[in-house]
């Protein structure tokens, strides 16, 4: 594990470092002043001091809208286009050979990522848009200073200065960027920039150990333990009706969820050209579950919002042992209603 | 102590007394929510509850939004045969939600004889990305109200921050031409007055001054950050129009489900055209947007055209006929010839 460190004033060397590997993406502000993840292209300032952008990195892995393939007369069109790596309105149509370095991004989108793998990468079928995509990205995690009231990333097994899904972590110490490689793609960025890079020394590292702790002490915790047998024993409960009266049935909780990755394929007619894309689809919606018969076997929120909290915290521990959601809280702080899940863990008891 | 504490004590006694003497089956409020600078909408059935009522800056929400749904007629004959009987409903309105219900009723998906209309004269909402943004780095962890009704916030290290109300308040609050409930069966607070009806007009009027290609990149730019969410369709009381929505549709599809520029251009534009003298400018599209989209925009101009030739407002009298339900020899019919 190589740990090193670069002074905050030779940051901009680094990424123009990258930025002759690949595209860079970082957090940068735009035109309204608010924080956002896009491409940073050279003197455009980065801004490590933020709290974390509304839309998760998920969008430059899994794009909203995606083409998946064209075809004529039932013959798919050559070379297949493959759907490249974007922003959320984009992604389609772009090279995808391009290296893409995600930049700063917090630790709990960054755990997100490994979530997403285990859907698309982790059973007997491979997703070979979300593979090409996922192969050419490279994460830099920024250990996160700031939590916020709606953050619980230390409840799901993460925390601010979490190493899960990260190539390389960084931790913002007083004058100095540290720099630890976590796989071999982050050993292979810090010994492509090795030149910029000094030593880290054991002050430094105690001075990023010591800004971790404060952070995670920030954080309030919630009772996620044994989530899944909780949830388990409460299918049938009165909660469901009662807390998910409120819901309006909206899908910004599941679209700002760095893990919630369920898609609609739809084919796109124009002359005898078919596209088929790939958009995002949400278990909010009552289309998501309408059967062609008109049966709706998810009829009213209470459905609907029990299977989001279900899938997240009981059917994913126990198909694919580990929990589907990493803490950031988006959907408590997007949500139109404030509505939050925190609230089903307390009501529920131990 | 605060006005808004004043009204937080009658409204409980008010909604008590309701509830009691069974006069509604159902009352809708705020209720302090996790997070500072927000409430959560309440569904009350018991009197026993009525303390987790709040009035406070920060009920945003319209629940006008979740009549339509209480008072859904059956779908067909079947289901007709075993739907509970309407609940009387009980709930607080500002004026915006007033003008809201209005609506609903005047559109005949909601009766005015199970309402229970609580009104609250308003001073105005907090919108609470104003409110973070105007914090700038610092993370609130409590906020509450002044006398004066300027805000108060802790945030993390503990310091106490005043944020002055009227630079923190919806947009749609520092545009509202009617803040005072015209309708209800009773009414809290102090009447406050409208705002200028010049106000809405600017910034549409700003809108306008620019060259026509300059309006239609601002309408891209703001579009190519939609993430079709349907958040603003979903908390808006009156966009449950239709048995079936057009963007719902899949047979056939009429606006594809994604993210490209046309499908995202039509869903903005679909709704604002279904919002001609019908918006009643609560903001709730607004404020409910993920990624700040100036949502009223459109629905407004229409509105304003609307106002311009029939002279009718959406939501401000219940014997008003909508002009798009109604027809009179002598409309105006310019806008037809013109070229």
């Amino acid at each position: 594990m190589t740990e090193k460190r670069i002074p905050h004033t030779d940051l901009d060397r680094l990424l123009d470092r990258l930025r002759g590997l690949g595209a860079v993406h970082a957090p940068t502000r735009d035109e309204s002043g608010d924080v956002i993840l896009a491409e940073v292209s050279p003197g455009k300032p980065v801004v490590l001091d933020y709290k974390n952008f509304p839309l998760s990195p998920k969008v430059f892995l899994l794009p909203q809208t995606q083409t998946l393939l064209r075809f004529t007369n039932g013959k798919p069109h050559e070379p297949a286009p493959v759907a490249g790596n974007g922003g959320p309105s984009q992604g389609d149509g772009r090279p995808p050979n391009r290296q893409a370095f995600l930049f700063g991004v917090r630790p709990c989108d960054a755990r997100a990522l490994l979530a997403l793998d285990e859907v698309f990468l982790g059973g007997d079928q491979r997703d070979p848009y979300y593979e090409r995509l996922r192969a050419k990205t490279v994460v830099i995690v920024l250990a996160c200073t700031r939590p916020m009231s709606s953050c619980f990333c230390t409840s799901v097994g993460g925390g601010p200065s979490d190493e899960a899904g990260a190539d390389v972590l960084a931790i913002g110490l007083e004058a100095d960027l540290l720099l630890r490689a976590i796989t071999p793609k982050g050993e292979d960025l810090l010994s492509s920039a090795a030149d910029l890079l000094g030593d880290a020394t054991p002050p430094a590292i105690e001075e990023a150990q010591e800004r971790a702790r404060k952070a995670a002490d920030q954080i309030a915790p919630v009772e996620l333990d044994r989530s899944a047998e909780r949830l388990r024993n409460a299918y049938d409960s009165p909660l469901w009706g009662i807390l998910s009266q409120k819901c309006l049935g909206c899908g910004t909780c599941s679209f700002l969820c760095p893990t919630c990755h369920c898609f609609d394929i739809t084919d796109e007619v124009r002359g005898d050209v078919v596209r088929r894309v790939r958009t995002w689809d949400c278990c909010a919606y009552p289309l998501f579950t309408l059967h062609a018969s008109g049966h709706n076997p998810r009829p009213t929120p209470k459905e609907r919002w029990r299977q989001r909290l279900m899938h997240k915290f009981r059917y994913a521990v126990e198909n694919l042992g580990r929990l589907f959601c990493v803490g950031c809280g988006r959907c408590i702080r997007n949500c139109p209603v404030s509505l939050d899940l925190r609230a089903v863990f307390r009501e529920l008891g131990a | 102590m605060s006005a808004s504490h004043e009204i937080e004590t009658r409204l409980r006694e008010t909604a008590e007394k309701l509830l009691r003497e069974k006069r509604v089956d159902l009352f809708l409020g705020y209720e302090k929510a996790s997070l500072p600078f927000r409430t959560t909408p309440l569904f009350l059935t018991s009197p026993e509850e009525v303390k987790r009522l709040a009035w406070n800056p920060f009920c945003t929400t319209n629940l006008a939004v979740y009549l339509p749904r209480l008072f859904k007629p059956p779908a067909d004959a079947r289901e007709a045969k075993t739907a509970p009987p309407p609940p009387t409903v009980g709930l607080v309105l500002k004026g915006c939600d007033t003008r809201s219900v209005v609506a609903l009723i005047q559109e005949r998906r909601v009766p005015r004889e199970k309402l229970m209309l609580v009104g609250v004269a308003c001073p105005g909402m907090v919108d609470w990305r104003k409110a973070e943004r105007a914090l700038r780095e610092h993370e609130p962890l409590g906020a509450g109200e002044d006398a004066q009704g300027n805000i108060h916030v802790v945030v993390e290290d503990g310091t106490e921050l005043t944020l002055r109300r009227e630079e923190i308040v919806a947009d749609a609050c520092l545009e509202c031409r009617s803040p005072t409930p015209s309708i209800h069966d009773a009414l809290l607070g102090t009447p406050v007055e409208g705002k200028d009806p010049e106000a809405a007009r600017q910034q549409t009027a700003a809108f306008e001054a620019k060259p026509l290609s300059a309006r239609w990149a601002h309408l891209q730019e703001t579009f190519s950050r939609c993430i079709r969410c349907n958040a603003c369709r979903q908390a808006c009381p009156v966009c449950s129009c239709c048995k079936e929505c057009l963007l719902d549709q899949t047979r056939p599809r009429w606006v594809g489900a994604g993210t490209d520029i046309s499908d995202v251009t039509i869903y903005h534009l679909v709704r604002a055209f279904h919002m001609a003298g019908r918006c009643t400018d609560c903001g709730a599209c607004a404020r409910a947007c993920p990624m700040g989209i100036d949502t009223r925009l459109l629905a407004r101009k229409v509105n304003q055209e609307v106002e311009d030739l029939y002279g009718y407002r959406p939501g401000e009298a219940l014997d008003a006929k909508p002009p798009l339900a109604d027809f009179a020899a002598d409309d105006s019919q310019d806008f037809l010839t013109e070229p």
